[in-house]
This record gives C-alpha cells, structure tokens and sequence, in this order.
C-alpha cells in the first residue's frame, strides 16, 4: 500500500450574533418565523434601497479576527459577488474579495493530546442568502419556494491554509474555532441550525503524485466533518491505487448513506464578477477601536485550558472537557470558590452535572443548580456526611427542585451510618442471609466481597459508609474462617 | 446625438425586468439612457489605467446604523407584487433534482 499524506483546509461560516441585519434593519431572529416577514427593500434587493451598515457586524468580525491573531489590514472594502440564484434576490452577495477583515492569522488547538497549529489564511464578512424549500404541500409540483428571511444575516468566513493532516485535526480544529467564536459570543456556533457551517477541502498526496484538490459540504456536525473526511480519505485511496483519477469537484455529504456525492453540473469554475460595491465605502478601522476591541477580549479556550492544566493540575482531557463551554467552565471555577478540591469538582462535573443537564434537556446557566449549592453538596461528600451514591440521588433532586443539598438530607433523614456498632450488626445479618457468597469469598472470590457490600448498602437504603463498611465485612469474614 | 440603445431594446428591458411604461415614459428614458451612454462614450476617451474605481472616495468613516432591529412596515405588502406566491413563499421553477434537494439549501 502506498503513502499517503492528507492534507485539509477548512471554510468557516459563523452567523454573527446581532440584533439586525448585516445592511438593513430587519431582524435576525429568523428561525421559526413566518417566511418573508422579516424583509425590506434592502434585503430583498429593490430598485432604489441602499445597503448601510450595521457597526455591531464590524465589531464582532474583528473580534474573530483579533481573537485569531490576523493581521487587520488599514482599508477594507466591500465587493460585489455575482450569481444568478433565486436564494439572493438582488443576484449578487456583497462580500470581501481582496480587502478582507482580517489576513495571516492562526489558531491552536489540541488533537489527541499533541498541541496542533493551523494558520488561518483571511476571515472577512459578508451576507447570508434565503432559504429555499423544495418539498411542503403548499408547493405547486415542480417548484421551489423561497424565503428570504435570512437574506443579509451577516456572517464572517473563516479561511484556514490547508494545515490539518487528518479528519481527526480538521473535527478538533473546527471544535475549537467553534469555541472561540462562542466565547467572544460573536457567533452561536450552532451546527445544526447552520449558524455555523464547515467546508473542507480535501487532497491526498504522495512522493510521486500531486494532490488533486475536493471540496466537501453539506457536513451539519462535528460528527460528519469527521465521517465525510475519513470517507473522502478512503474513496482518494482507493482510486489512486487503482491508478484511477481523482477529479477536481465540489462533492456533498450524504449523513444517511454515509457517503460523499458528486455535486453535478458545478465542475466549471465560477466567474463571480467581483467588483467593488459603488453603494458602499471603502472604510478604515481606527486603531482606538482595534485596541478596545483587543483589550475587552476574554480568556479564549486553549488559554483558560492550559490554565486549567497547571492551576488545578487537571489532564489536558479533563481541562479540554471543562472548557468546552464558557459557562461550564465559569461553574467550575464557582465551584471551586466554596470548595477547593479541584479533581473533585471536576469529576463531578462531567459525570453526574452533565448527566443530569442531559436528562432535563437544558444548560448549566438554565439549571437550578449554582455553584455555590454544588460545594455544599461536596463539602458534605468530603466530609463523610452522604456517600457518594446518596450524593448522587440528592443531586438529582438539586436539579428538579433547586433545593439545597442540606435541606434534601434533612428532610430525607439521610446520614451516613458511620457507628461501627450498628454496622457490625447489619454486616452480620447479611453474611447469614448470604452463606454462598461468604463461601465464595472465602474461597477467593473477591468478587463476592462487592456482591455483600451491595447488600449491606441495600439494607441501609445506602447509608453505610462505603469504606467502613468494607473493613467491617473483612473482619467479620475473617473471623469466619 | 447618435442614438445607440433602440426602443425595442428598452421595451424588452422593462419586459423583463417586470416593469410596465406609458408610451411617453419610455420615450423620455430613451432619451435619458441615450444622454449616459454618450456621457461613458466620452469618458472612454480619458487614459485611467493607472486609476483605481475607488480613488473618488475618500477613507472617512462610512455611515454606519447601530445593531437595533426595526421592522419595516411593508413586508405584507411584498408578496403582492410577486408573480407567484404560495404559503408565504415567493415560488420560482424547481431548482434542484429531486436527489440534490437535500444538500442544496442555499449556496453560500
């Protein structure tokens, strides 16, 4: 089998989060809205209106940019981008062509574990086009139906040079652009409702073969950048072993069959006319607004995990875990103000906290847990007043009722059982209800040691002080011998 | 003055464009039309290789409007104007294969 290097590049789409448009001032709260109720003459392209615009959308570009190390260049400008699709009525997208927001940046990330670069080649903003229905009853046979609601949502494009060697490096690098972009809220980051959206593309190289360049889109998730690269990987390997060529296209991912498809009837390249738009100015960003900017950027993901990692000494996997999220890790450092056993807090954190968010659908800023609660319900943990099973039954009871852990215990009349007394008795009772498994044990079974301390914990509904009750049953066993 | 664009280009200008003239506007904008075109003839004869389509701007600040959305008032207006409407949708020919619907949402 030959060598093959991989070599990708990604294309970033990230909706930017403002209250308007990109040049008009329709709103942008366009999901679940009735079609066509959110336009006016500007974004729906009528003779006569003038595009102007909105300074939030100048903000939060150069806050990615900033936030990605570019170069932010003295002029930008607005170009023209001509095509004929019903999905922009005015028949072309004002863009950026060779004066971009933002060039010669990069950004790092982890990928399984190794720190990783990729430079990121521009960033520059421009509009978002309608939707377009293909299928509704309402849709007279052999139409589509057009919507132009999303029409001048302004986005930012995100272009990496192809530095990412495996789908592996291209699903990590997007995580983490997403994260960026959450954490400076410039964008919501939501995949799924394509307000930010992944291209990639793709080549498969050797010491003796030029790659030949793929374009894949249409991938809704992270889990299918991952899926439709590791295909396209496969499919590339598979032709030019078979002495096959790879042709030179734009292919979409087919999430059900799993399968990337050539998209038919694009292999010519474009001709998009650009031209500078004569509605808009060329415009200069002052540098007082570039240096508020960079000084009002927070703590971005891969600082606050590397802090994570040297301050709280946690593993580059659990810090990654923790920082996925703004608001998870700001819970975490809450957490820690009242309790100060960071691993506890942490583990805690992604087991049961994410397990019961999950449960109830919602997010940590919605839930009725706050930090606070979370370390008294720890500190009780820590100082063997709850076991950790009882801590995990009052926890769920945090999240349903907002209760505090202490009021729960009380009202309950949990407590540890920790008298050695009243446990020998009930260790006793068990290893006489259970004779097979004491013969077990003490014929090497340790496995039925675990089976009587479950018993035990049954007994007292799970009261029993896991470790004393442990060395209780060893005693007593060994006396049994 | 030569006249270079012809009424039965401007009538099917406006025919497509979806746009319906009295017979007077359309001889006033012939006019019109006729005027800016000779205007471009003579502009051609300046050399401006070495200008920029920008250099008449200058590098102030564009206007910019603050991000506070406001609706406008004839959106319900919009779909009236519309050849061919159906659910609140403007309706155009098919644009996809059936096969290609699902990946062609938009194409940006």
């Amino acid at each position: 089998m030959s060598d093959f290097t991989t070599t990708i590049g990604l294309e970033v789409h990230c909706q930017l989060l403002t209250q308007a448009k990109m040049f008009c001032r329709c709103s942008t709260d366009y999901i679940g809205k009735e079609p066509n109720t959110l336009v006016c003459p500007v974004c729906l392209g009528l003779p006569g209106s003038l595009p102007v615009l909105n300074q939030k959308v100048v903000e939060l570009a150069l806050r990615a940019a900033l936030a990605l190390h570019c170069q932010i260049l003295p002029q930008t400008l607005f170009h023209r981008k001509n095509y004929f699709y019903p999905d922009l009525p005015k028949g072309y997208q004002i863009s950026q062509y060779n004066l971009p927001i933002g060039i010669d940046g990069f950004l790092e990330f982890y990928s399984q574990g190794v720190r990783k670069k990729a430079r990121i080649r521009r960033i520059h903003i421009e509009e978002d086009a309608g939707k377009l229905v293909h299928e509704g009853a309402f849709l007279p046979p052999g139409t589509s139906g057009v919507d132009c609601n999303r029409c001048g949502i302004p986005l930012v494009e995100i272009v990496t040079e192809p530095d990412l060697s495996s789908p592996e490096e291209a699903r990590d690098c997007l995580m983490m652009l997403r994260n960026i972009v959450c954490y400076l809220e410039v964008s919501d980051g939501n995949m799924e409702e394509g307000s930010l959206r992944c291209d990639a593309n793709i080549s498969l190289s050797s010491s003796s073969l030029t790659g030949v360049k793929v374009e894949v889109k249409n991938m809704n998730s992270f889990r299918s950048v991952y899926r439709a690269l590791s295909y396209e990987v496969e499919r590339q390997r598979k032709l030019l072993e078979e002495g096959k060529p790879v042709f030179q296209e734009t292919r979409h991912w087919d999430e059900i069959k799993g399968v990337t498809v050539s998209a038919r009837g694009k292999e010519e390249a474009e001709d998009y006319r650009y031209f500078p738009d004569p509605d808009l100015l060329p415009f200069s960003l002052k540098t007082e607004m570039i240096e508020e900017i960079k000084s009002g950027l927070l703590e971005l993901p891969l600082e606050k995990e590397e802090r994570f990692m040297t301050q709280y000494e946690l593993s580059q996997g659990e810090a990654e875990i923790l920082v996925q999220d703004r608001e998870i890790a700001d819970f975490f450092e809450d957490t820690l103000r009242n309790f100060n056993k960071p691993r506890m807090v942490c583990n805690w954190i992604v087991t049961e906290v994410f397990r019961n968010l999950k449960e109830l659908g919602t997010t940590i800023s919605r839930a009725k847990i706050t930090p606070s609660h979370l370390a008294e319900l720890l500190k009780m943990v820590d100082r063997k007043e709850i076991s950790g099973t009882m801590a995990k039954s009052v926890l769920e009871e945090m999240f349903t009722s907002g209760a505090r852990a202490r009021e729960i215990v009380t009202r309950r009349g949990m407590a540890l059982i920790n008298d050695e007394k009243e446990l020998e008795n009930i260790v006793k009772e068990v290893i006489e209800k259970n004779p097979q498994s004491v013969a077990d044990y003490l014929s090497g079974k340790e496995k039925a040691l675990q089976f009587l301390i479950g018993q035990v914990m049954k007994e007292t509904r799970g009261q029993a002080d896991p470790e004393l009750t442990r060395n209780i049953l060893i005693k007593v066993l060994s006396s049994e011998e | 003055m030569k006249e270079v664009v012809y009424l039965s280009e401007l009538e099917k200008i406006a025919r497509l464009s979806k746009l319906g003239f009295s017979a007077e506007e359309l001889q006033s904008f012939l006019r019109d039309i006729n005027d800016i075109v000779a205007h471009f003839e003579k502009l051609n004869q300046l050399d401006l290789q070495d200008v920029s389509p920008t250099s008449h701007l200058g590098g102030g600040e564009p206007p910019f409007f603050s991000d506070e959305p406001q609706a406008w008032e004839g959106s319900e207006e919009v779909l009236k104007g519309a050849p061919w409407v159906a659910g609140g949708y403007f309706i155009v020919p098919r644009i996809v294969d059936k096969e290609e619907k699902e990946n062609e949402d938009r194409r940006i």
